[in-house]
């Protein structure tokens, strides 16, 4: 039985409806921030009354904690898996304890340039290693660990495999206070991810990467942003680490149990959360201080049957778990207290070409290697205009949408928008340019509420207030606002299709391509998505749907039809002569008889 | 002569890298799982046959098909029990999958610290030497190479020309067309598991008597193992021989000429030039790599 | 097990009590608990095999101190915490011994890296802290006031190899040095004696483990011909070598490898090419060193098993100790630093003197042989059980 069939909440679990935000929710909000200071207040008092081991267990605590945080930005929001937080973490250590042994700076200053060095390190691995794959970046990422180890081991400069000696000095307290510094950063981080539009992006990026990109998210962009991020508190720490302990060497810089350690603390606590790092990490840490004093030999082998557990049978963590008793609920992004009353946002400030021309496609050719998905389509598209694309399976629709948007490149021939060439324009650009698409089935991100699906579409480029009334004008348009605050996940098929809808309409198009838009729709669901079109035309929007089946429920809204055969395009014109085309049925039912 | 010394030693070395990564490939391929405890499961298979062959004095490659054998029964196991509720879960199903392997990694490790001890372990089995005209070749090294390339090779055969090895190719490319072919797929994920694990666990019976292997380096097998495959294409069979081969031949002359240092630098100097310049590795098949190319 | 006393905790907690009660009572009385010894141990983890011999010379010391009336007219204590070979663990559980637990005096752990993380400490805190297990001469350096050296030092393993065969015609040396901390001292040191010896050196190289396979290695040292092949290594490393030289059908005149042929799987594990392969030690049965029988004798009964140069090096660390205590009649960690610097004390593993910044100046090292028989000390010669084997056969 898989993990779906088990009706089992999903790794990264949305919020349930929330009420109105009324008085008690408002005041249970204020304890809970008035709480949270209050621990931090105790936290940063710490040292004024425990002393010694406890202190230094205490700093080994909020250690584990800043790494978590920091690992929970790239593999809990962005969703890109990294083995290699500790590649960060030694970089630190090494920067910060060769600043120390050879100028005059003093540490806390020297962990600030080391973060400062490691952000710029991992700008530029970030850019070479987050174009590839998930399962790449963290296998490679893996190796990168590795490779600095031996690369620490031949430099003698740095120490080789001696290792560096620093100044040993008895800071305890400001090597706590640093720590705690570096944990608050971190959690500052994740507020910032949870709250704001770029952790939205994030999240796009983690849930989709490709229907991301489709609503505008710079896809690379954030994750090289959320990588850079994720490597600066790492450092900090390993540099704090090594003043701390005097000494650094290849293997202590390079431990692979510390990323055990953080995978294992932020799954635990709730990964992509922003509760879960550090209550993962605090409660693995106080269980482990007394357990590996039983049985030592086994902790490596427990921490990996947590891991396994944990996936297995409560992926979203602790906070998973408190999320189903209504604690610890991730709040959904910019949403305002109640769904806000909207009015077409102001006319769009794309400017116009000034020609009527929206979409020109000429003498297209798309290959897959033997295969001719396309052969020399042309067509052209008008503003406000709806265009129907019919053609029986294989004909090329989806390529044809996908060369438009720039998930396929074309073998030969060209795209052009509102006059200008899309060649080397990239796939988030197009999107964010004015030309929106829905998806055969549809792509919607399951982690978040429906509100921030449409948000996520809404917000590329735009200010918060402007974004949050795009979205909000665009799931009106579509009758989505009552559901507003749902899991996407849960919306019937129909309405499924009309969140896509919205979405596309929150990219505030010029054009707007539909998939195979009515495929699988009830008779009541296509009414809905037909008034939606309808509404289409008002807006000044060109449609152009690609249709399969459900022929008849577009003809009547479609201002020229299309039709492809193989690749080609064999008729054009009205519906009515179209559709009644010989060579258009031959290719729909076979040979006439 | 020292060149054509040098040549044979690299020849030789990349079987060995090559048997290293069959298994690997073999789960990628199927089911989109790297297997990070396949370094593991070398080393155990290999540490369990230096026990073995220390305890009852008998020919270690007795081992081979028993410890092949049950080694897919085990795999079917794990894989039923840790990786197949994880298919389900749609896109997540990728990092998922391999937080279960990184986790069953550090169980195996532990076990292995703790059934076998910390200290590397070799056999002096097969450690005899050859001349063939001039040419030291030592029998270990033969051994496990022709074993590693007859291993490919019948790999190769299996999945192309049989019907159940075409099953499995079909699940590794298509799984809903294969689902409607009426394959059982479940079956064939469950399958390809197994025969990596069972892959890996007879390479870790032959490396015992090449190398020394101890439980604490075993993630290092899972890197090199993982460098190979990568190199080779994610996926691709071809590949993986001809960058096994490259691995060889490299270390061979750089060791030679540059030192130890240089030797133990190439595989991830190779990963990271690779990474750079051509991510989707020598081979033609491999899987897609690209983020955006989904 | 992780925490152990041998005594048990309680006494430990009862002692603190009338400790805490007599000090209120007349603050110039003397305590009348034991005397507290805190260490760490690498019992589990990627060390764990050697470091049982570390505990238990620790453990016989104190015993048989105890047994001679202890020191102070007090009984001694351990009190040990298994940093499973971790190096951060080590630190946490050092200040642990040092600011909760209080014990009196302190010992280092088991191995080099272990103690260069915990070395530090020792400044920090002003505390004396005997290191028998650091080989390594980096943490006696400047800068370090309290960190002592409870060994000999790695940049003498395998000194007595060059002299002995250049004094039986050899000249080319080759050097190979496994990269970790001793390994890389000790290869220094024999590149640098080689040099004052007019050896020329015609190989040196580094390397990392795991290293899979040393043909080219093996291959280059063969092309370089050398008379003597020197390698600091560890165990598989060790092995892996052997068997690569025997492989390109190279026999260097005499090939010493440090660690490595100590270990009784050595000679299993290469059949007949680890005869007379030389390698280095800091102790042996046969050495007449004061109390040296006895200590053999003590700790078989105690163990049933023979010791090695660790146990060696925690005991002789117990009589260091206790020497300190004895002569300054305190447990002040200034005075007894100051003594150790200044005093020689005789022990199982020789003469210990503390030299500049710590350093171990006066244990000797020495040299055995894998021999049909066995292994046979053979160097320095005067103390040699058995002649040495040459040259290296190979086969």
């Amino acid at each position: 039985m898989s993990l779906e069939e088990r009706r089992i909440d999903t790794v990264f679990q949305p919020p349930p409806a929330a009420a109105q935000e009324h008085a008690p929710a408002r005041r249970r909000r204020a304890l809970a921030t008035t709480a949270t200071a209050i621990v931090v207040a105790l936290a940063l008092a710490a040292p004024l009354f425990t002393s010694g081991y406890l202190l230094q267990l205490a700093t080994d605590i909020l250690t584990s904690i800043a790494l978590a945080y920091s690992w929970n930005l790239i593999s809990g929001y962005t969703g890109y898996l990294s083995f290699g937080q500790v590649a960060f973490f030694g970089i630190g250590a090494y920067a910060t304890a060769v600043l120390v042994v050879h100028t005059p700076i003093p540490w806390y200053v020297a962990i600030v340039l080391a973060a400062l060095l490691a952000g710029i390190l991992a700008t530029a691995l970030g850019t070479v290693m987050l174009r590839l794959r998930g399962i790449m970046f963290a296998l490679g990422m893996l190796g990168l660990a590795r490779i600095l180890g031996v690369l620490a081991q031949n430099i003698p400069f740095i120490g080789g495999a001696v290792g560096l000696t620093l100044p040993a000095q008895l800071t305890p307290i400001p090597v706590y206070l640093a720590m705690a510094a570096a944990t608050l950063v971190g959690f500052g981080l994740n507020l910032f991810f949870s709250r704001s539009q770029w952790g939205l992006a994030a999240m796009g990026v983690r849930d989709d990467e490709g229907a991301a990109a489709a609503l505008g998210v710079p896809t690379v962009r954030v994750k090289v942003v959320s990588f850079v991020l994720s490597a600066l508190v790492p450092a900090a720490v390993g540099g704090i680490v090594a003043w701390n302990r005097s000494f650094l060497d290849p293997p202590s810089a390079f431990d692979p149990t510390l990323d055990l350690q953080v995978v294992v603390f932020t799954l635990f606590g709730g990964i992509g959360t922003l509760w879960g790092p550090a209550l993962g990490g605090l409660i693995l840490m106080l269980v482990g201080e007394e357990l590996w004093a039983y049985v030592p030999d086994l902790q490596l082998a427990l921490y990996g049957l947590l891991v396994i557990a944990v996936v297995l049978t409560f992926p979203g963590g602790i906070v998973g778990v408190a999320n189903r008793f209504g604690w610890l609920r991730r709040r959904p992004i910019l949403a305002p207290a109640a769904f806000p009353a909207v009015e077409r946002p102001a006319a769009s400030s794309r400017a116009a070409s000034g020609s009527d021309a929206v979409l020109e496609v000429r003498d297209l050719t798309v290959r897959f290697g033997g295969v001719v998905a396309l052969d020399r389509i042309s067509l052209t598209v008008r503003r406000g205009e709806t265009v129907s694309i019919i053609g029986a399976n294989g004909a090329g629709k989806t390529t044809l949408f996908n060369a438009i948007t720039g998930f396929v490149p074309p073998t030969e021939g060209a795209v052009l928008f509102e006059g200008a060439a899309l060649a080397p324009v990239s796939a988030f650009e197009r999107a964010r340019s004015g030309i929106a698409r829905t998806f055969q089935i549809p792509r919607l991100m399951d982690s978040m509420t429906v509100w921030e699906n449409v948000l996520l579409a809404a917000g590329n480029g735009r200010r918060a207030a402007h974004a949050v009334d795009q979205a909000a004008w665009a799931l009106a348009t579509v009758g989505l606002e009552a559901m507003w605050l749902e899991p996407a996940e849960s919306l019937t098929p129909g309405r499924q299709r009309r969140l896509e809808l919205a979405r596309a309409l929150a990219l505030d198009p010029t054009l707007i391509l539909l998939d195979e838009v009515m495929a699988g729709m009830t008779r009541d669901e296509q009414e809905e998505i037909r008034a939606v079109l309808r509404r289409l035309k008002e807006f000044g929007i060109a449609a152009v749907a690609g249709v399969e089946h459900v022929i008849a429920a577009i003809a009547d809204l479609s201002d020229r039809m299309i039709v492809l055969d193989q690749g080609r395009k064999i008729a054009e014109g009205p519906p009515e002569a179209v559709l009644r085309d010989p060579a258009v049925i031959q290719s729909y039912l076979g040979e006439l008889q | 002569m020292l060149l054509l010394q040098l040549l044979v030693n690299g020849i030789l070395l990349g079987g060995m890298y090559l048997l290293l990564a069959q298994g690997l490939n073999l789960v990628f391929g199927v089911m989109g799982v790297v297997n990070l405890a396949h370094g593991a499961i070398i080393t155990l298979a290999g540490l369990f046959t230096f026990w073995f062959a220390t305890t009852t004095h008998q020919n270690p490659l007795l081992l081979l098909p028993v410890v092949f054998v049950v080694m897919l029964g085990v795999g079917v196991v794990l894989q039923r029990v840790l990786l197949e509720p994880v298919v389900g879960a749609g896109r997540r199903a990728e990092l998922l999958s391999l937080m279960v392997t990184f986790g069953l990694s550090y169980v195996l490790v532990e076990s292995g610290l703790n059934l076998f001890g910390s200290q590397y372990v070799s056999l002096p089995d097969l450690q005899t030497t050859w001349t063939i005209g001039g040419l030291a070749v030592n029998e270990a090294l033969v051994a496990s190479g022709l074993l590693g390339a007859a291993i490919s090779g019948a790999l190769q055969i299996w999945l192309r020309r049989t019907a159940s090895g075409k099953a499995l190719l079909a699940t590794s490319q298509n799984q809903i067309g294969a689902l409607s072919c009426g394959i059982d797929v479940r079956r064939m994920r469950a399958f390809a598991f197994a025969i990596g694990a069972a892959l890996a666990a007879a390479s870790g019976v032959l490396l015992i008597l090449v190398i020394p292997l101890a439980a604490p380096t075993a993630d290092t097998l899972t890197i090199l193992a993982f460098v190979i495959v990568a190199l080779g294409g994610l996926g691709d069979y071809q590949g993986a021989a001809l960058a096994a081969l490259l691995l060889g031949l490299v270390q061979s002359f750089v060791g030679y000429y540059l030192g130890g240092d240089a030797e133990y630098v190439v595989p991830y100097l190779l990963l990271i030039i690779f990474m750079i310049l051509r991510p989707q590795g020598l081979g033609k098949a491999g899987r897609p790599i690209w983020s955006d190319k989904r | 097990m992780g925490e152990g006393t041998l005594s048990g905790d309680k006494r430990g907690r009862w002692a603190a009590l009338v400790l805490a009660a007599s000090l209120l009572a007349a603050p110039a009385a003397q305590a009348a608990g034991p005397i507290v010894i805190g260490a760490s141990a690498s019992l589990t983890g990627a060390l764990a095999v050697d470091a049982a011999y570390h505990l238990h010379g620790l453990e016989l010391g104190i015993a048989e101190a105890n047994a001679h009336g202890g020191w102070l007219g007090r009984q001694i204590e351990l009190k040990y915490y298994d940093d499973k070979s971790e190096p951060g663990t080590a630190v946490r559980l050092y200040t642990r011994l040092i600011t909760e637990d209080k014990v009196d005096l302190t010992i280092g752990p088991y191995s080099s890296g272990v103690t260069q993380a915990v070395a530090p400490l020792a400044n920090k805190y002003q505390r004396l802290l005997i290191d028998p297990g650091a080989s390594l001469p980096d943490i006696f350096v400047e800068g370090n006031l309290w960190n002592i050296q409870g060994i000999a030092t790695s940049t003498g393993y395998l000194e007595g190899m060059l002299p002995l065969a250049q004094s039986h015609g050899a000249h080319k040396v080759a050097i190979l040095a496994l990269q970790s901390a001793y390994s890389l001292a000790c290869g220094k040191a024999r590149q640098a004696q080689a040099e004052k010896l007019g050896m020329p050196v015609v190989y040196n190289t580094t390397y990392a483990l795991p290293q899979p396979d040393f043909s080219s290695i093996a291959l280059a040292v063969k092309n370089a011909n050398p008379d003597v092949v020197v390698a600091c290594s560890y165990y598989p490393d060790a092995v892996g070598l052997a068997q690569a030289l025997q492989r390109v059908g190279f026999a260097p005149k005499f090939l010493a490898e440090t660690i490595g042929p100590a270990e009784a799987q050595f000679t299993a594990a290469l059949g007949p090419i680890a005869n007379r392969i030389m390698s280095n030690t800091t102790w042996w049965p046969s050495l007449k060193t004061p109390g040296n029988a006895e200590f053999i004798a003590a700790y078989k009964a105690k163990y049933h098993e023979d010791p090695d140069y660790h146990a060696a090096a925690t005991y002789s660390a117990i009589e260091v100790l206790g020497a300190a205590v004895a002569a300054t009649k305190s447990l002040d960690q200034t005075k007894l630093r100051d003594w150790l610097m200044e005093h020689p004390v005789e022990t199982v593993q020789g003469t210990f003197k503390a030299g500049p910044y710590g350093i171990g100046t006066q244990f000797k090292q020495y040299m055995f042989q894998i021999q049909d028989d066995g292994r046979k000390l053979i160097w320095p010669v005067a103390l040699a059980e058995a002649q040495p084997q040459i040259p290296y056969l190979g086969h």
